[in-house]
């Protein structure tokens, strides 16, 4: 039994080692955080210095580079190092200047924009009006997700030097907030229309930062655009950015000064990180948020029919799915996501009572006492904890859930099918900056992507329509809410819980700043503000 | 003239096993489900556009004839161009072959070194009955930790106490020869435990075989110094089955290396491959699995070529199987 | 084979009882004592303590059941596929290295391609080919393993074709079958045995490798592979979630090993002998 010693001694050795790092602490809370903000930079710090980021993905689409296309916040937050919109978005989700100095809104359908001066791309070009008449031209034809987002444009023109209005055919309250993300950037337009600027190869932006190189999969790097408009700004020399896929290796090099800075993936990096000297970690919210979505098209299944799906959504304990799978960093949501002005309150869904005899009775009222489905999802991290979560959650209605985890591209294959086959998959969406939004998917027709395993609800999609044209107060809040009630009653797709998102960073090599909470995904959105220590 | 005709046969055999590889790579990529386009293109993709890139890569064909466009480009040393980073295979694969050579290669040296020596002292001093316990233990602790183990427990360790050295990231050697060593001990060290016992152990059952053969003995009756005996007659007789070995280690290794490239973070072929199969780059899976194939044919054959410089009894016969 | 066990080593012996108390754990949940697996049974991440002797992991479920059905799965996983390959691998290898010819040459190139493929990204395409779970990950550990075994099986089975005594057998009008089973399969059986023992452990570590990669068996089912892979992500937040299923699996694969390696000394002439 000799070697049954070896192993416990040194099982022993790891557990002391966690014991003595874990009694030095070193306060992660101390970002010097304020109202709206989960770390602020300090600005009073020097400029210079380069940043290093690891991050877990690389952009990775047939589209390339083209920002228009780009449909993941990973590629966006790329792509904002070097890209700009006219406007962009405050702490609170409210709309900032950023391209467009000012705007008017003469009438709830035209939107006038006067363009910063001076601005110019990195290639050295000024940026005209015709830029951005181009851009969102293009953006127009492109097809793309955000053409989609982007609502009922039915012009776009320049109307004086420095002047662009935009027309849309009926109200559509969430325009500038679509406006704010990056696939609404805008392009060089004349060098891309002469052919001397590829946007599927190369970013030529008028954004704080220039591509220097570019590794698939491995890095990038980024110096200082010299000639960015805004003085003094950026404030760092470069950024250089890893890839690197697993975990562990971002948490080692976060720790042994590698890295300044990681995206963490993990919903306990927290403690994971607890005693390193010197390093910090901040929990941001998003509003991109889980959902559960249910193949009603497929022939004989128990989920077409709406009592059983009710049932389901009432055995949905939100609360432990935020608290055991994401770690109490997730919150509740309805389908308008938890952290937006005039977003729903869960607690007010009709699924929110929890009755679990009621969900046991339509079971049995549908014929679906000993339910039993799969649920395709993806490993990618907390996935799988929320789907073992919802697992035990419907257990307690008799419900079995087997769960059928794959790697993403073989999950696209399955759920994406032209004539799905699988029962329930679950997933996340992007939450963006505006209640409005992502409520869009739950119109299969709009959404494109579901069509083929959700049936379109006719009034779903007037309450849809109209809470997009609804313009803000208490007539906004009223839409959101319908939309809201009619999605829980629905349940073809179930929203579940916000995704959180972990930055850690360096306290002695760098002063970042970040939102409280996060529409698109884009934990660089501060860059410019960001300090790096230790310069020179 | 025999020995001619013989490695023709033996190079003709590498061949149709590097085709026979081929075949199973390419149907294998093929029967992978979720297809390319959602994978690249992302599920708001519509059909045109999904069309179009079938197209631009070829993937409209019939499967027989997209095999046939692949291998004839591969003969001429094109193997294609990968759909995520849009550039040829070719210069990523370029690119990342020296970290995992030099991953792989300071492994079996650090396996040789340290494998070949510890065998035979453990086997010379091995006394009958017992005694060789403790030995044997270790060097089956030595072949009983995983890759992922050990490299998980490595990469949390260094990052935390460094010691000097680097636990993740690569240093090309261009840039920094001792910050690149420093970078890939580590890595090559978790990836050279499992070697290295393998090594020492197999060294030790050569070793003891020789030991008891005649012309020790009789070397021992003349009175030869022991260190003479282990240099002139038993090293030169062990050293077959240990340079054998070496083969199965290589290719042993290069799997090897994908954990470890993952776990460290390094840019190497395993860690290109897997990526590749996770998003479906078929051009990229088809070309790093035919590489690393091809990488072990060749190994076996200069294996087969070293045994029979060292025994020449045996080179061919070994190669026949 | 009461006689092999008797003649082996005390370490080999201590190997063997090893597995053995390993096979009585893993079938301790059978008895329902050891509690549900699945289960959110308490606050997430506590340390081992009186309530729960080995922890609870990332989602409060208890670890002490999910070590015990991971010892379960893992342990059955492998010895399936191990099974398996030992058939195929003693089918095509006597059969190979008994008629030799044509045959052999068929045989030991299919076997040549598949060793070709470094294992673990062998798996990996198993797995992305028919999804993860547990029937991947046993076809991903039989493909693996069938080269080095039908290749050592080949060579024993064509080290006792040319002996006399098959020889005189086939002479005297002895059907094919008869001569494999009588005179080949006895003489191929000991190394069988001791590459199974090899294999086993090797299975064992692809399917780790499989789940470290996030491809192993399905959640919620445990596996020492997908234990570690859980756990590697909280060796500082909470190390017990590694140690325990991490000790278990290094003794699992040792045992195996120190048994084989006695198994081998009994079994087999010193010249067959193989490393991995």
């Amino acid at each position: 039994m000799r070697h049954v010693k070896l192993a416990a001694t040194a099982a022993a050795a790891l557990m002391l080692t966690a014991a003595c790092t874990a009694g030095e602490t070193t306060s992660a809370g101390n970002t010097g955080a304020k109202n709206g903000y989960a770390a602020v930079a300090d600005t009073s710090l020097p400029a210079g210095g380069v940043l290093k980021l690891q991050t877990h993905v690389d952009t990775g689409a047939a589209t390339g580079l083209d920002p228009q296309m780009a449909d993941v916040a990973t590629s966006w937050q790329l792509m904002s190092l070097v890209y700009e919109t006219l406007v962009t978005v405050g702490p609170d989700f409210s709309i900032q200047p950023l391209l467009a100095e000012r705007w008017e809104t003469p009438d709830p359908t035209t939107y006038v924009f006067h363009l910063r001066k001076g601005v110019t791309f990195s290639n050295g070009r000024a940026m005209t009006a015709d830029d951005v008449v181009g851009s969102l031209e293009r953006l127009r034809k492109a097809k793309s997700v955000w053409s989609g987002q982007l609502g009922p444009i039915t012009s776009v023109s320049k109307t004086g030097d420095g002047t662009v209005t935009v027309k849309l055919s009926e109200p559509y309250t969430p325009f500038l907030a679509a406006l704010a993300n990056v696939p609404a950037a805008v392009l060089p337009m004349k060098e891309i229309e002469d052919g001397s600027v590829k946007p599927k190869d190369e970013m030529v932006g008028t954004g704080p930062f220039t591509v220097v190189s570019h590794r698939q999969d491995v890095s990038w790097s980024f110096k200082r655009n010299a000639k960015y408009w805004s003085q003094g700004k950026p404030a760092l020399e470069g950024l250089e950015i890893g890839i690197a896929a697993d975990e562990a290796a971002r948490v080692a090099a976060l720790q042994n000064g590698q890295a300044s800075m990681a995206v963490l993936g993990n919903v306990d990096s927290r403690t994971t990180l607890r005693g390193a000297t010197g390093v910090q970690v901040a929990d941001q919210a998003t509003t991109d948020f889980y959902y559960l979505f249910t193949n009603t098209r497929k022939p004989g299944s128990k989920l077409a029919d709406p009592r059983v799906r009710t049932a389901l959504n009432l055995a949905m304990d939100r609360e432990q799915i935020a608290q055991v799978a994401t770690g109490g960093l997730g919150k509740p949501t309805a389908v308008t996501p938890a952290g937006l002005p005039d977003t729903c309150d869960p607690k007010t869904l009709p699924s929110a009572s929890g009755d679990l005899d009621k969900a046991r009775g339509l079971l049995q009222q549908a014929g679906a006492q000993n339910l039993s489905f799969t649920l395709s999802i993806y490993s990618t991290r907390p996935a799988p904890a929320v789907a073992q979560v919802i697992q035990q959650n419907l257990k307690r209605i008799g419900v079995t859930v087997n769960i059928e985890q794959m790697d993403e591209a073989s999950w696209a294959g399955k759920v994406y099918a032209a004539k799905p086959t699988f029962d329930a998959g679950l997933s996340w969406f992007a939450g963006y900056s505006d209640p409005a939004m992502a409520m869009r998917w739950w119109n299969p027709e709009q959404a494109i992507f579901n069509t083929a395993f959700m049936k379109p609800d006719a009034e779903l999609n007037t309450l849809i329509a109209a809470a997009g044209k609804a313009t803000a107060g208490a007539e906004r809040k009223q839409a959101l809410s319908a939309v809201c009630t009619k999605v829980d009653e629905d349940a073809q797709m179930i929203p579940l819980v916000t995704r959180p998102a972990t930055l850690g960073f360096r306290s002695d090599a760098v002063s970042p700043g970040l939102y409280a909470t996060e529409g698109y995904g884009n934990l660089l959105r501060l860059v410019t503000d960001f300090r790096a220590k230790k310069v020179g | 003239m025999r020995l001619l005709l013989w490695w023709g046969g033996r190079a003709l055999v590498s061949a149709a096993t590097l085709l026979g590889v081929s075949i199973l790579i390419f149907a294998a990529v093929r029967m992978m489900p979720g297809g390319f386009a959602e994978t690249v293109l992302g599920p708001f993709a519509t059909a045109d556009q999904k069309a179009a890139l079938a197209e631009q890569y070829g993937l409209d064909q019939p499967i027989p004839a997209q095999y046939w466009h692949w291998l004839s480009a591969v003969v001429t040393g094109d193997f294609g161009t990968s759909m995520i980073s849009r550039t040829p295979v070719a210069d990523e694969l370029g690119a990342r072959l020296p970290v995992t050579a030099e991953l792989t290669l300071i492994a079996i040296a650090v396996a040789l070194l340290a494998g070949v020596p510890l065998g035979v002292l453990t086997a010379v001093r091995a006394r009958p009955g017992g005694g060789g316990a403790a030995g044997r233990l270790l060097s089956g602790l030595g072949v009983s930790v995983p890759e992922f183990v050990l490299a998980a427990l490595t990469v949390f360790l260094f990052s935390r106490y460094a010691l000097g050295l680097r636990a993740g990231g690569h240093v090309p050697f261009g840039e920094d020869p001792a910050g690149n060593l420093r970078s890939m001990i580590l890595p090559a060290l978790v990836l050279s435990i499992f070697a290295l016992s393998a090594t020492a152990r197999t060294t030790r059952d050569a070793v003891l075989n020789v030991l008891v053969e005649p012309y020790v003995t009789a070397a021992v009756a003349r009175g030869e110094r022991p260190s003479s005996i282990v240099l002139h007659h038993v090293l030169r007789n062990a050293a077959a089955p240990v340079v054998t070995l070496t083969a199965t280690i290589a290719a042993y290794l290069l799997g090897g290396a994908l954990i470890v490239e993952y776990a460290f973070n390094l840019p190497g072929i395993g860690s290109f491959i897997v990526q590749a199969i996770t998003r479906r780059d078929y051009a990229v899976v088809q070309a790093g699995v035919l590489l690393a194939a091809a990488v072990f044919i060749v190994m076996n054959m200069l294996v087969d070529l070293a045994v029979g410089l060292i025994d020449p009894r045996l080179g061919t016969e070994a190669g026949g199987k | 084979m009461r006689k092999a066990i008797r003649g082996l080593d005390r370490l080999s012996r201590a190997g063997l009882a090893c597995l053995l108390v390993l096979v009585l754990l893993a079938l301790v949940p059978l008895t329902g004592l050891a509690g549900d697996p699945d289960e959110i049974a308490g606050p997430r991440l506590q340390p081992p303590g009186p309530e729960f002797w080995m922890g609870t992991d990332n989602l409060g479920r208890a670890m002490l059941p999910r070590v015990l059905e991971g010892i379960g799965t893992t342990l059955l996983l492998s010895s399936a596929a191990v099974a398996v390959t030992a058939a195929v691998s003693t089918g095509f290898g006597v059969l190979a290295g008994y008629r030799g010819g044509a045959v052999n040459g068929l045989v030991m190139r299919l076997v040549e391609v598949l060793y070709a493929f470094p294992a673990i990204i062998l798996a990996i395409l198993v797995a992305a080919v028919m999804g993860p779970g547990r029937p991947a990950a046993l076809a991903a550990i039989v493909l693996v393993t069938i080269p080095l075994m039908t290749r050592l099986v080949r060579g024993a089975a064509a080290g006792v074709a040319g002996r006399d005594y098959v020889t005189s057998a086939v002479i005297s009008g002895a059907r094919l079958p008869r001569v494999l089973g009588r005179h080949v399969l006895p003489n191929v059986a000991g190394t069988v045995a001791v590459q199974g023992t090899y294999a086993l452990s090797v299975g064992i570590t692809v399917e780790g490798g499989l789940s470290f990669l996030g491809l192993g068996v399905q959640p919620p089912q445990a596996s020492l592979g997908s234990l570690i892979a859980e756990g590697t992500g909280y060796l500082v937040a909470a190390p017990w979630l590694v140690s325990g299923p991490g000790a278990v699996l290094v003794v699992a694969i040792l045992s195996i090993n120190v048994f084989g390696d006695g198994l081998r000394d009994r079994l087999e002439p010193r010249e067959t002998r193989s490393l991995v």
